[in-house]
């Protein structure tokens, strides 16, 4: 083992062309563009230097702490209902033979289709005038007559539904590469000791994909700070901002506002806001936590 | 005996949930298989069900306007050698991360780092970026729409392969260390050819991202000929007048060459399993 | 290096792609536009502008390449990197200004001294695109906003089109009685729609004079006439005016309203004069239509006016190596009128309906008879000083997208009229501060 660890020049030059790619991709562009966070630059025009003008205003702009809760709800949401579903099924389709190709096909289907055909079909499904919204008004359902899309109480959850709707399928996948890791042979012991399949899920299964799993836990921490296009494409943040999200509320101030610099400083604290959980990692780590 | 009835009853409850599961799948999807070959006309009255008149010609007029054989070719070299660039980095780093190094600073440095990339949403940093790119000439061109898509598609895929990577026994490292292999051969000959189902996912996860990408295609690319395969979805949907028969018969057919590489990479997948892929 | 660099990475794409590379002798002019492939857009501006252009000389090869998407973003990015095409399109006169901020634009005042612009385009257009008395756009069509309506269905129920208030709240009750919508109408996939709708009542309600006072900064949008207007406006939206309910207007989109107003589930439509686009769709059909000026929203009624609207724009980029070609190619659109009619109509006049000084001769032929009136009243009543404004084309940004999109708190009721317009004066205040205002058509 010695002989491994001890290659910390040769670990570096592994690791040395994704890091190059990325930081000239990502990391300098995006450092350049924080930068404008203290700048009053509008995208076109002069830059002024206006201090921590822009975090000032945020921090007092409704729409923006609207925008926070709501990534907030929306991270929750993720970590929950699609996590179990795929779990469930995932563990469920490697005790089934027969169609198996068929449910993983399925399921994954929608996340190959592009967002906008996503939206497209579901905004029909909703229609109050043509869709099942109808339907639900014809058999008297007052309360599902409505596209959920469109009331404030429930745009958010709406957009969240139909998002999900589409990415759960995509940890389907993520979940069975790592349970075909597991040995086969521990399933035969645990099949012997005649264990419930809540039993070789819970000691057999999840322990062994373990690593997997804090994976997709984490990305989807990560993958709901920009969550973006789902939003964008179904509600604009709307009726009323019930559907904002932080990243909306950014692109809007950059391209529409034309208050790059303020949107730059929303970037600034989404940063610090990903610092934060990754800390927390961090710490859980540092507690002994495999991670 | 008590044991296969047990088994056989369990077949069957998994098929039940499983077929549930699917169904609230596959019913949406039929709305957008009906639309395909509906006429534009019938939308504004029967968006849902099955077509009154079926138009197969969405297809044909999809396919023709949308100039659907050059922008596949298009996206299939983008994929092509984003998977290239992608893939080979990123294992590289993966390597690095979950076998050279697994508990070093530097492995937590970089995935913390990795991470953060992960939450920067396009918008703060295409503009930069295109300045960049202009100055390197690399606007306009495939290679320099590959390099983005490689940096933007790493982290995932470090992460990927990395959680992978980490389960395998470093006893099969160890005894080819005691054989003399090299770093390098530890890479080739030990870790590839143990993590090939992991690259089998993130080659898929990797294809699709490249493939239905919009915002950075249409800001690089200012060709005609150089239109990916996601802009023809774009070109039939406006403002006004979004024709929903032929967004939804391209859709189909954009989704098309994605299901099959699904079943193929998926189908090995399977096959590696029954012919026992975890003996090493 | 850059040089070695440069010609590997145009080899790679050279051997992988065999496009045909045109006569180099030729002057190129490139143009980004938006894109519409779906209805046929593309090929209409491919066969009337870019094929027109290039067979009527031999020295400049224009092209256009269609950016979908939303393809002003796509223009600034490439504008603020210094490259771009030689044509910049935009969607209006915001968008314009802050290119010209920017220093991305190349003044165009030489060029319409020389090719005698002023005297082609429509005063009022014309100056929409003048900043510091420096000409920096050309529009490319213009707009206003108008009703549809079924007339069949109105003969058979004997209504009348509204003159007042009191009328067309009588008029919207007996249509809402028949089980049918006053208007289709929805901001599904366009939620701007609801700058139509307030452009409409501040226009109608308070009226163009106190409209451009407050722009001009004479008046406060917080005063009561402006209250009044968007007061009403809430009061018909939750009403159900437009397709029966809030709810319901958030849903519907163009196919949803486009399909109401042609299958009677709808009465009228209030929409801008790419509306006509739809109202066409009726030929053919049993129902006949019409169409009119909005109606003046007051007790006692009034004389109708247009609003003014640019809702599109023709620059030459600051950055580009040939302007003078560009030059030639703008005026040749301004100089064949008859290319840009047949272009327009082909459009149903939704697009490309360019401000020029059209002449009744311009329109010998098929031209649709409801069109043609339309244009010859819209250029009488503007003529004579009866014109208001909408908002996309006289608001600065910020103080534009507050309109539309805050106006979704009002109708949900989390802040009331007032508090709106208090925060759309301070928008005002902070873009007259900043010199952000854009051209203001004089009363």
């Amino acid at each position: 083992m010695k002989n491994l660890s001890n290659k910390e020049m040769t670990s570096w030059l592994f690791l040395a062309p994704v890091l190059f790619i990325h930081l000239l991709v990502v990391a300098i562009p995006s450092l350049s563009s924080l930068a404008l966070c203290f700048t009053d630059w509008n995208g076109f025009g002069k830059i002024n230097f206006v201090g921590f003008e822009n975090f000032l205003e945020l921090f007092d702009d409704r729409v923006f702490k609207k925008a926070i809760i709501h990534n907030l709800i929306w991270t929750v949401l993720f970590l929950t209902v699609p996590i179990a579903l795929a779990l469930l099924a995932a563990f469920l389709l490697t005790g089934v033979k027969r169609f198996q190709m068929f449910y993983r096909f399925v399921f994954f289907f929608p996340y190959i289709l592009a967002s906008i055909v996503n939206c497209l079909i579901w905004k029909y499904l909703f229609h109050p005038i043509h869709g099942l919204a109808a339907f639900f008004k014809d058999i008297g359902w007052e309360s599902l007559a409505t596209s959920p899309l469109t009331t404030k109480e429930t745009s958010l959850y709406a957009v969240a539904f139909v998002d999900g709707w589409h990415f759960w399928g995509f940890l389907v996948v993520i979940y069975i590469t790592a349970m075909y890791q597991v040995d086969e042979s521990l399933y035969e012991a645990a099949d012997i000791e005649g264990a419930s399949k809540w039993q070789t899920f819970r000691f057999v299964t999840f322990p062994s994909i373990r690593p997997m799993f804090l994976f997709s836990f984490l990305i989807i921490i990560i993958w709901s700070v920009p969550a973006f296009d789902y939003v964008y494409i179904l509600t604009s943040g709307g009726p009323a901002y019930s559907s904002e999200v932080v990243a909306n509320f950014m692109y809007f101030e950059a391209f529409r506002n034309m208050n790059v610099g303020y949107a730059s400083a929303v970037g600034a604290l989404m940063f610090v806001y990903v610092f934060t959980i990754l800390g927390f990692f961090w710490t859980l780590r540092k507690l002994g936590w495999e991670i | 005996m008590r044991i296969s009835e047990n088994k056989l009853r369990g077949a069957v409850s998994n098929h039940i949930i499983l077929m549930t599961l699917a169904l609230t799948i596959i019913m949406p999807i039929m709305v957008l298989v009906f639309n395909s070959i509906k006429p534009d006309e019938e939308f504004g009255i029967n968006p849902l069900g099955f077509p009154e008149t079926v138009r197969l010609m969405n297809y044909y007029d999809a396919f023709v306007i949308g100039n659907y054989a050059q922008v596949m070719m298009n996206s299939l070299l983008l994929v092509t050698g984003t998977l290239t660039v992608c893939l080979t980095f990123s294992s590289m780093a993966a390597f690095s991360l979950a076998v050279l190094n697994p508990n070093g600073k530097a492995t937590i440095l970089i995935g913390i780092y990795l991470l953060v990339g992960l939450s920067i949403p396009a918008q703060l940093f295409i503009l930069p970026l295109f300045i960049i790119w202009k100055n390197l000439h690399l606007n306009n061109t495939f290679i320099g729409l590959i390099l983005i898509y490689s940096a933007l598609n790493a982290p995932f895929a470090v992460f990927l392969i990395r959680s992978y990577m980490v389960q395998l026994p470093r006893e099969l490292f160890e005894a080819a260390i005691v054989e003399g292999a090299s770093t390098f051969q530890l890479f080739t000959r030990v870790a590839l050819p143990l993590s090939w189902p992991v690259f089998l996912t993130t080659g898929l996860v990797v294809s699709l991202a490249v493939w239905n990408e919009f915002l950075f295609a249409v800001t690089f690319i200012h060709n005609e000929e150089f239109k990916p395969i996601s802009t023809i979805l774009y070109s039939f949907q406006n403002r006004r007048e979004e024709n929903y028969a032929l967004i939804s018969a391209a859709s189909i057919m954009m989704a098309a060459p994605l299901a099959i590489l699904f079943i193929l990479f998926q189908r090995n997948f399977i096959a590696g399993l029954t012919s026992g892929g975890t003996k090493g | 290096m850059r040089v070695i660099s440069k010609s590997i990475f145009y080899g790679i794409i050279t051997t992988s792609f065999l496009f045909s590379t045109v006569a180099v002798s030729k002057t190129q002019i490139s143009w980004w536009n938006y894109s519409n492939e779906g209805s046929g857009l593309n090929a209409a501006l491919t066969q009337y502008i870019q094929d027109g252009f290039n067979s009527s000389q031999s020295e400049i090869e224009l092209e256009i390449i269609f950016k979908e998407g939303e393809y002003n973003e796509a223009t600034r990015t490439a504008l603020l990197a210094g490259v771009g095409p030689d044509i910049v399109s935009s969607s209006g006169a915001t968008y314009v200004a802050k290119y010209v901020e920017g220093g991305f634009l190349k003044s165009l005042e030489g060029y319409a001294e020389k090719f005698g612009w002023s005297d082609k385009i429509l005063p009022w257009a014309y100056n929409t695109g003048v900043f510091s008395d420096e000409l920096y756009s050309l529009p490319k069509n213009y707009e206003s906003m108008l009703y549809f309506y079924n007339k069949t269905l109105f003969e058979e129920n004997g209504w009348s089109l509204p003159t007042n208030l009191a009328e067309y709240e009588a008029l919207a009750a007996k249509i809402q009685e028949k089980g049918l919508y006053p208007f289709a109408y929805g901001s599904s996939g366009w939620q701007m729609t609801h700058e139509h709708l307030a452009g409409n009542y501040l226009n109608t309600v308070a009226g163009p004079d106190n409209v451009y006072k407050a722009m001009v900064g004479e008046k406060e949008w917080t005063d009561p006439e402006f209250v009044e207007s968007l007061e009403l406006l809430k009061k018909h939206m939750l009403a159900g005016y437009w397709s029966g309910s809030l709810e319901n207007y958030y849903a519907v989109g163009w196919d949803d309203f486009s399909a109401q107003f042609q299958n009677r589930e709808a009465a009228m439509l209030q929409i801008g004069s790419w509306g006509f686009e739809i109202a066409t769709g009726l030929d053919g059909k049993s129902d006949d239509w019409g169409w009119a000026p909005l109606p003046i929203l007051t007790e006692e009624g009034g004389e109708p006016n247009y609003q003014l609207s640019v809702g599109g724009t023709l620059s030459i980029n600051a950055a580009s190596k040939n302007p003078d070609a560009a030059a030639e190619v703008l005026n040749w659109i301004l100089t064949n009128k008859d290319t840009i009619i047949e272009l327009t109509k082909s459009r149903n006049f939704g697009e490309w309906l360019m401000p020029l000084y059209y002449e009744e001769a311009d329109f010998a032929g098929d031209i649709e008879p409801k069109l043609r009136d339309y244009l010859v009243d819209f250029s009488e009543r503007t003529g004579n000083g009866n014109y208001g404004y909408t908002t996309w084309t006289y608001y600065p940004p910020e103080a534009g997208t507050h309109i539309w999109k805050d106006m979704e708190v009002v109708w949900a009721g989390d802040i009331s009229v007032e508090e709106f317009l208090v925060e759309q004066q301070k928008l005002w205040e902070k873009a007259r501060k900043n010199n952000e205002l854009l051209p203001i058509a004089a009363r």
